[in-house]
């Protein structure tokens, strides 16, 4: 049995990484447990073919927390974030594209043959800017205690009371107003033209199994804000692809003092008198420390306790957590970009291409989810991260990253086959072929990723890369649920670092740093284990 | 100019007579002006066909407030709720049937599934509780959640104090309700699929959401909170129909001196300087008033009865964007005798037929209704809350005869492909409804002997509820509470002073409630105190 450490991370993933990189700088002696060759997680990047290297899951960066990037001085570790000067465009094969800029004055000006909307979009731009500045306050703060609010409760209350009256009296009316509504309602009442409408509410829906016109996706849309973009959204990259980004992370970690071990597959989280000690190993190894972190998702963090540990409320409550997913993957290798139509300079391609030309199209898509079935008529959100980042394909070559909707987790008939994959594959291909007529000769290699690949492969229950629907039902307070929604999760000394907790999915390192801040609270409280502590008089609670 | 008011209210819905009896009671001199030849606004009965009286849009009673039928001493005046009793949902090969009768309902589940069975009181217990917690939220005034000031706060204390008393595992549940969708709520306690679907049906009546959006666990509560003498989640009918409860209310109305005129289509609201001053009628009539209460939606009354440019820009935006989309119709049926479920046929027992009738036998089923009404068409194959109400009150036909009252879902407000509700699409809706009916009850189509078929257009034309939203205006989360009708003016009161709101458009919604009219009376008087008495 090893033992002298502070605080165990499960899980590699950027935010496991993040929060021990974070405990590490606070003193902590911390090691990072991942189960795979390599961390990083949702963070990845896969070698499709000599030279070629995809972002393998998650490929927008522009979420990574700027004070997380401070801290860990991640930039004299190696990170360079790209940012590409087109945010996102929505291609129509009938029309012209749809351009957002990063700067939405740009973007107004490119909407002039939309004239109503050029004016529109301005103002639609500042009231997603300064709802989304108060969501920012709201990500980087830890859920009160509903129960038994504290001072520090009380505080942040206060705090976040100030930054509401500095909003203005009309601004927080809407605030409450816009985020139960569905997304095509918040760009619908703001913006006509359609594909204008889709390019912007796809940011609402990708990822999830929501449609545009399920209430709470405008929730989605500007919690994602909240990281910058205002309407049209950001978009960066690694240099190197994500899996750069976890490479850098994991070396701020260790040059803080932690250790991470990849091949380390934690089975099983070790208890004493309902209090989590340490953990175990799929090779018998057990390791203990005063704080057992876990940035896996919420349900598989479950099922590491003994059950009778968590008890059956709590296990009734995790087997109801919403995790559905209906979001594929497919990586491609293409030797060459042919002509997008509509799309005169490739950096008009440079950021989130949206394949979604309306809000119906959005919404027939995310129906198949419903029905088990895989879209005929997909929704795609691709990057070409290689005309941005140079390094990520040999000269002349591109990589592309598609997001497929929906290819449900759950299959109506039948189960996930070669054949089934080998289909969305061609079915994403076919509808990228209609606005770049020759697209699919240029492939040179691809990967596909089912949600079921993506449980297996990425250890995500379910193949919920956002490690849980991010609801209304499950989000702040409540994420992943009332009572836990602190990053204290089912026992003492059990902690919730993953896009499961607040403030949710995607590569931002929000719930990790977060959930660092309350680990380091609750050590503070109790004496540091010294080095040669005899495990079985690990210190109580309080 | 003629007369001089304290009050008039424009329109005798149900609301608008609470609203008038309230400040009739209290020593106002009120009148109530009703386009209509008969008040009650949605809450009307009609002989519709000789001898077939009808429910014609709302057709059920039980939401009404407790407090509102004692204060009012309604049951003096008429009222009187008889009960519905049970669910019965028919299935292509079975059925599923809860009552009140315990017993019967846990065989019939048990034989779906045994854990639904045991689950069934469980959540019965959770959904009580929490109508139990959020009953008095419908007695409270909303605060602008803008506005710091303390004393517009002050009434939600108690429930945060309610709410912290709630077990762990309620609370949990409430913050699910107001988030969750119908089914994903429900899916927790079951798992037998019509039992789910039934079980989440409520939460769809009168939106234009499907089961399986956000939302819809609410609108689940919303008509959970029905109560009859005392009994929660219990539906009733009034003797007579519906209009005989606007009637009860009127007379209470008249019984404080409250003047009532039918026939009396306001025209325009009388504006000088910032304040309301009275109303004008469509005979160019003027009736002077210190205050004015509409019982008309938003959009009827700040974008067609007040003159453009006396609003502010952005009132009036928000006024535009509030949503309306009718989702609902109705079809009523005279009937030559009683319909035959084949899963249960008459001559075993007909008392499946006096409770409420779900068509909707599976989760995708009322999907896919949803999913036609998305894309701009009604409902191939619709839900429909189905009741004969003669069963519980034989006098509305001839005897031997029936009415059946069947409330749609859904029936998109706007039509795709440049169809719109002519007559054509309204007989095709009808025809819907019927085959959806007598997929499970064959013999339907031979009894009926008239039907009256209401689409949303008609619903607006006559009962003029905008877009023929019978909430007056969508009961989604963004539009409850401090956000009903307009940010910022969640508390009866308008940007014209001396105008309030107090109908259906207001907190806490819509359904045969009288709460908003309730409030926005108690408001009114409230503001009464506090200014000189009119002379």
């Amino acid at each position: 049995m090893t033992s002298g450490y502070d605080a165990i991370v499960i899980g590699g993933g950027h935010n496991g990484l993040v929060a021990a990189a974070y405990l590490a700088w606070a003193g902590r002696r911390v090691v990072v447990l991942e189960r795979a060759t390599e961390v990083g997680g949702v963070a990845r990047t896969v070698e499709l073919a000599p030279g070629y290297r995809v972002p393998a899951l998650m490929h927008d960066v522009s979420g990574l927390r700027g004070s997380v990037i401070r801290h860990l001085r991640l930039e004299s570790h190696g990170l360079r974030v790209l940012r590409p000067p087109v945010a996102a465009v929505g291609l129509d094969p009938e029309g012209d594209p749809v351009v957002l800029h990063r700067d939405p004055k740009r973007t107004a000006e490119g909407l002039r043959r939309r004239p109503r909307d050029a004016a529109a979009f301005g103002r639609f731009d500042r009231t997603v800017r300064s709802v989304a500045s108060f969501l920012a306050h709201l990500s980087a703060t830890t859920p009160p205690d509903l129960e038994r609010p504290s001072l520090q409760d009380a505080l942040t209350g206060l705090r976040l009371g100030r930054a509401l009256r500095r909003l203005g009296r009309r601004p927080v009316r809407e605030l409450v107003r816009v985020l139960p509504m569905p997304v095509a309602d918040l760009v619908g009442d703001a913006l006509e033209d359609e594909p204008l409408r889709a390019a912007i509410a796809a940011r609402g829906i990708a990822w999830t199994v929501m449609g545009p016109w399920t209430p709470g996706s405008a929730a989605v849309l500007l919690l994602r804000a909240a990281r910058g973009g205002g309407a049209a959204g950001d978009v960066a990259y690694a240099e190197g692809g994500p899996g750069a980004l976890a490479v850098v992370l994991a070396s701020a970690a260790r040059g803080f003092g932690a250790d991470v071990r990849t091949e380390a597959e934690v089975t099983a989280v070790l208890t004493r008198d309902r209090r989590a000690i340490g953990v175990r190993l799929a090779s018998g190894e057990e390791i203990t420390a005063g704080a057992v972190v876990s940035a896996v998702d919420p349900k598989r963090t479950l099922g590491l306790l003994d059950p009778m540990d968590s008890g059956p409320t709590l296990l009734w409550r995790g087997r109801n957590l919403r995790s559905p997913a209906s979001a594929a993957k497919v990586n491609l290798a293409l030797e060459g970009l042919p002509r997008f139509t509509g799309v005169d300079h490739p950096a008009v391609l440079s950021g989130r291409i949206v394949l979604g030309r309306s809000i119906e199209h959005l919404e027939r898509a995310a129906d198949d989810h419903k029905y088990g079935r895989i879209s005929e008529a997909p929704f795609l959100e691709i990057t070409i991260p290689s005309l941005t980042d140079t390094t990520l394909a040999p000269e002349g070559g591109h990589v592309a990253s598609i997001l497929f909707h929906s290819a449900p987790y759950r299959l109506r008939e039948g189960e996930w086959t070669d054949d089934l994959r080998g289909l969305v594959g061609d079915l994403a291909l076919k509808a990228v072929e209609e606005h770049a007529p020759g697209f699919s000769d240029r492939v040179v290699a691809r990967q596909v990723l089912t949600p079921v690949d993506l449980e297996r492969d990425f250890t995500l229950t379910g193949g919920c890369v956002l490690h849980l629907e991010p609801g209304l039902d499950q989000l702040f307070a409540w994420r992943p649920m009332l009572g836990h929604a602190r990053y204290r999760f089912a026992v003492p000394g059990l902690y919730l670092a993953g896009s499961g907790a607040h403030p949710g999915g995607e590569i931002t390192g929000g719930p990790g740093a977060n959930a660092a801040r309350e680990v380091l609270a609750d050590l503070r409280r109790r004496p540091r284990v010294p080095a040669s502590r005899d495990s079985d008089r690990l210190p109580g609670p309080g | 100019m003629t007369n001089r008011y304290d009050a008039v209210v424009i329109g005798g819905g149900h609301n608008g007579l609470v609203a008038a009896a309230y400040l009739g009671k209290a020593g106002l001199r009120v009148v109530v002006l009703e386009r209509r030849h008969l008040v009650g606004g949605a809450a009307v009965t009609e002989e519709v066909f000789p001898g077939f009286r009808f429910s014609v849009a709302s057709y059920v009673v039980s939401l009404l407030r407790p407090e509102i039928i004692r204060e009012l001493d309604l049951p003096r005046h008429g009222l009187e709720i008889l009960p519905l009793d049970g669910s019965f949902t028919p299935l292509d090969d079975g059925y599923l049937w809860m009552t009140s009768d315990h017993g019967r309902t846990m065989h019939n589940l048990r034989r779906f599934s045994k854990r639904d069975a045991e689950a069934y009181d469980e959540f019965g217990q959770v959904m009580s509780d929490l109508v139990r917690f959020i009953k008095p939220i419908m007695g409270v005034v909303p605060p602008d959640p803008a506005r710091l000031d303390p004393r517009q706060w002050l009434p939600m204390r108690p429930l945060w104090r309610s709410f912290r008393a709630l077990p762990p595992d309620e609370r949990v549940a409430f913050v699910q309700l107001m988030t969750m969708s119908a089914v994903d709520f429900v899916s927790q306690w079951f798992e037998t699929d019509p039992l789910i679907a039934t079980m989440s049906s409520w939460g769809i009546i009168g939106t234009f959401l499907g089961i399986r959006s956000p939302g819809t666990a609410y609108v689940m509560l919303h008509h959970y909170m029905g109560e009859v003498d005392g009994a929660f989640g219990a539906w009733g009918v009034q003797r007579g129909g519906t209009g005989a409860v606007s009637e009860a209310i009127a007379s209470a109305a008249r019984s404080h001196r409250v003047e009532i005129r039918t026939e009396a289509e306001v025209d325009r609201v009388l504006v000088e300087g910032d304040r309301a001053v009275g109303v004008a009628l469509r005979t160019g009539e003027e009736i002077r008033a210190r205050h004015v209460l509409s019982n008309a939606d938003a959009r009827r009354t700040f974008l067609e009865l007040v003159e453009p440019g006396t609003l502010p820009v952005e009132f009036e935006r928000e006024v535009r964007r509030f949503k309306y989309r009718g989702s609902s119709g109705k079809v009523n049926l005279a009937l030559d005798g009683l319909p035959e479920f084949t899963s249960l046929p008459n001559s075993e027992t007909t008392e499946h037929l006096r409770g409420a009738i779900g068509i909707g036998p599976s989760v995708d089923y009322l999907e896919r209704a949803y999913d036609d009404a998305k894309y701009g068409r009604f409902s191939r194959e619709p839900f429909i809350d189905l009741e004969i109400l003669t069963l519980v009150d034989p006098s509305m036909a001839p005897p031997g005869k029936h009415v059946a009252s069947c409330f749609v879902q859904y029936a998109p407000y706007e039509l795709a492909d440049g169809e719109v509700w002519d007559e054509r699409n309204r007989e095709a809706f009808g025809d819907a409804v019927v085959d959806a009916v007598a997929r499970f009850a064959p013999n339907i189509k031979e009894l009926i002997l008239h039907r009256q078929i209401l689409t949303p257009k008609d619903i607006e034309d006559t009962i003029g509820l905008t877009e023929g939203n019978i909430f007056q205006g969508e009961l989604t989360l963004e539009q409850l509470f401090w956000n009903r009708p307009a940010p910022g003016y969640g508390r009866f009161r308008t940007p014209i002073r001396n105008l309030w709101l107090c109908g259906s458009a207001t907190h806490p919604g819509g359904g045969i409630m009288g709460a908003p009219g309730r409030l926005a009376a108690l408001e009114v008087l409230g503001s009464v105190r506090r200014m000189p008495r009119a002379s």
